[in-house]
């Protein structure tokens, strides 16, 4: 047995005092319950009483910490070769589509559902599937106009290519909110409010076309470059423009890919089968898909020019103008949902298009079981924080005024159609636009015969 | 095992102490900038010379207390010591030594750093060149200057994030704020690293010296995104830092894109 020593002459100082001397053989009160084991006093009176520790212990000790080294080390092994990220398949489209037309999807057509999106689409991986034509290997996506290289950028692990640029960039940006199929609901999604995007529905609310128009590729990549300030969505300033690129097309990809999942859903219960004739599956699902966003660029909204003020009396009247079509009924109507205030607590319980189908009371329970977030309403935006989503300038707010906002409740401005009909000129919208720019910095108690009745009763 | 731990005890302030020699040679191989960054603000060598007096008295008591530690487990080790054990009730005047000494030095170092202090977290500069306003949030930098009036808080001011622009050779004036959780302003090259708190307006300033782009990074893990909190700070002569400015008032005012 080996006698080590765990004294030392302050704490036999103490021990002295209290024992006067001597230990009693089953006290425990020095060092670790794991190496002492017994206390043996020694005869020689010069020999102060010592720590007897069993080897026995100690080995057992070292048998522990090996096993949770061995634990450790098993674990990172296993963290490297977790399970492949995988495109997962749009289980809420098929409870809806189970539901409306009341009849089962069969596993075997979710298979096939989900073979024929690979054979087009490819991986989270490889997002490239070449197909085998007339004997050559072509690629679809690259036919169909997407630049292959981007995506292959975009997705895959995090890494690096020859010439030293990042790879993996939409795993590492990008997939931790987004998910890797693009469907809103990664790891961090449940935590965010709003709820980040779900590009299978193929919508987007930052844009600078027309409603039902895709966003151009400039606006997608300026939401990557500025962000959504009120929302999680961050910056992505300072990225090479090669890879905000990468990132832009590789949205477009899965988006595509979410629109033609979601078609394919469609009419395998429509129809009873999953289509699998390749002209259906790219002239008549994937080709129209792609198409819309080629046209974005001509669907861009430019509005009349507007007037430029010759005085900030000009302004003011503006502003003033502005201000009273925000309020009224027959004009912008915008106090109905931005409110009375126009702190945002108009209507506050509607949905938007991606939390609506949801909110179903009979189904909402099956969306929730497949991973579907809780819905939650929308909120219509305080005006007087001065934080715009989709940019700040006013060529920014005429074109939500002007287009609405797709998706969520925001509708498009009613155009007039004479001078005496309902509804707003383009003119009334840049008015509204400049009441809109000024609501931060109004005051928020004006002069009593300003004021409106029931202004106050919020407050 | 023998010697064997009092040997391996020994290498620790021996690569310690190599590592620094290594990292200090900041131009060569292999550790390259290791050690600080390039200095462009006109304070920054008040923190670096702090540093490098802390660095040199931990560094001398860590060798000392190593060495020591080394000696006595080569000196006493069990299988090659046979004197037998000798206990003594410590020597007083020994013990009020080594209190005195660290005592009085901790007390020199609290002294000799009241200015470095002052001049970085009190005395702020009565009339800044440029206030910019720094509002962190998960996972970005939101930036607002004051726009032609001069004023925060008026319709003309000018938002950016992520790029803080900033003109040379002058005082400027950050007024740091957090949206969401604790994060740290950290702009290394300027040696200015300051938590932002949600609630508060922090001041934070510094002198630039040297024109260039640099990093501005968060320095406090903010949360799963905190990686991608990377800013930049450009420091600009006055005319092309008025330039810049002009430009963003320009693109935040487009009624038109025809």
């Amino acid at each position: 047995m080996s006698n080590w020593c765990l004294t030392s002459h302050c704490r036999r100082r103490r021990y002295d005092r209290r024992f006067g001397g001597e230990l009693a053989g089953n006290d425990l009160l020095m060092g670790s319950k794991f190496f002492v084991k017994k206390f043996t006093v020694h005869d020689d009176p010069r020999d102060r009483p010592k720590l007897m520790v069993d080897n026995s212990m100690l080995r057992n000790w070292i048998d522990r910490s090996l096993a949770l080294l061995l634990a450790v080390v098993g674990l990172a092994c296993w963290g490297c070769h977790a399970p492949q990220p995988e495109f997962h398949l749009n289980e809420i489209e098929i409870i809806e589509q189970q539901a409306a037309v009341s009849e089962e999807i069969t596993p075997e057509q979710r298979d096939q559902i989900a073979t024929v999106l690979y054979a087009m689409f490819g991986t989270p991986d490889a997002p490239d599937n070449p197909w085998e034509r007339e004997g050559a290997h072509v690629s679809l996506l690259a036919e169909q106009g997407f630049n292959v290289d981007l995506l292959r950028m975009a997705a895959g692990p995090v890494g690096s290519d020859e010439q030293g640029n990042t790879t993996g960039l939409y795993r590492l940006h990008c997939s931790h909110c987004h998910g890797i199929t693009g469907d809103g609901r990664g790891p961090t999604a449940a935590f965010l409010n709003p709820y980040p995007r779900d590009y299978r529905q193929g919508v987007f609310k930052a844009k600078s076309t027309e409603l039902a128009a895709k966003p151009t590729h400039a606006d997608l990549k300026r939401t990557l470059v500025e962000g959504f300030p009120g929302t999680a969505m961050p910056s992505f300033k300072l990225l090479k423009d090669i890879e905000l690129e990468a990132l832009v097309e590789y949205v477009k990809y899965l988006t595509v890919r979410g629109e033609t999942e979601i078609e394919l859903i469609f009419l395998t219960s429509d129809e009873g089968e999953v289509p699998t004739d390749p002209a259906v599956l790219v002239d008549e699902i994937l080709k129209p898909r792609v198409e819309a966003w080629k046209i974005a660029e001509e669907k861009v909204v430019h509005p009349v020019t507007p007037q430029s003020f010759a005085s900030e009396a000009e302004k003011l009247a503006s502003i003033e103008r502005g201000r009273t079509l925000f309020y009224a009924d027959t004009g912008g109507n915008c106090a109905s949902c931005h409110g009375n205030l126009a702190l945002g607590d108009g209507q506050l319980n509607l949905y938007d298009m991606w939390n609506e189908p949801i909110a179903n009371p009979e189904l909402e329970a099956a969306f929730l079981a497949v991973g579907a977030l809780p819905p939650r309403y929308l909120k219509p935006r305080n005006l007087r924080q001065g934080v715009y989503r989709f940019g700040r300038r006013p060529i920014d707010i005429y074109r939500r005024i002007y287009v609405g906002i797709a998706g969520a409740q925001m509708p498009a401005a009613t155009l007039k159609t004479s001078d005496e009909g309902p509804g707003v000129s383009e003119q009334d919208i840049w008015d509204i636009v400049n009441y809109v720019q000024s609501l931060p910095y109004e005051p928020l108690s004006l002069p009593p015969e300003l004021e409106r009745a029931g202004l106050r009763e919020r407050l | 095992m023998g010697k064997f731990w009092s040997l391996l005890f020994f290498l620790v302030p021996i690569l310690g102490t190599g590592l620094f020699l290594i990292a200090a040679n900041d131009r060569a191989a292999p550790l390259v900038n290791h050690w600080f960054p390039k200095d462009v603000s006109q304070y920054g060598y008040v923190i670096d010379n702090l540093f490098m007096l802390i660095l040199w008295l931990t560094g001398i008591v860590f060798i000392a207390t190593e060495v020591c530690l080394a000696y006595f487990m080569w000196r006493y080790d069990r299988t090659s010591n046979h004197d037998p054990v000798k206990y003594t009730h410590g020597s007083h005047s020994l013990e009020v030594v080594w209190t005195i000494i660290p005592a009085a030095t901790l007390l020199f170092i609290a002294i000799y750093q009241m200015n470095a202090w002052a001049d970085t977290k009190i005395n702020r500069p009565l009339n800044p060149g440029e206030e910019i306003e720094v509002n962190a949030r998960q996972f970005e930098w939101r930036l607002r200057y004051r726009g032609p009036d001069g004023r925060f808080n008026t319709a003309d001011d000018l938002y950016t994030v992520n790029d803080l622009h900033v003109p040379e050779n002058e005082d400027i004036l950050i007024r740091l704020k957090s949206e969401d959780v604790l994060h740290s302003f950290f702009l290394p090259n300027l040696r200015v690293k300051q938590d932002a708190v949600p609630g508060m307006m922090i001041p934070v300033w510094f002198k630039p010296t040297e024109i260039g782009a640099y990093d501005l990074v968060c320095a406090e893990l903010c949360g799963w995104g905190h990686y991608k909190m990377r800013g930049r700070i450009i420091i600009q002569s006055r005319s092309d830092y008025d330039a810049w400015l002009a430009n963003l008032e320009k693109e935040q005012n487009v009624y038109t894109e025809q």
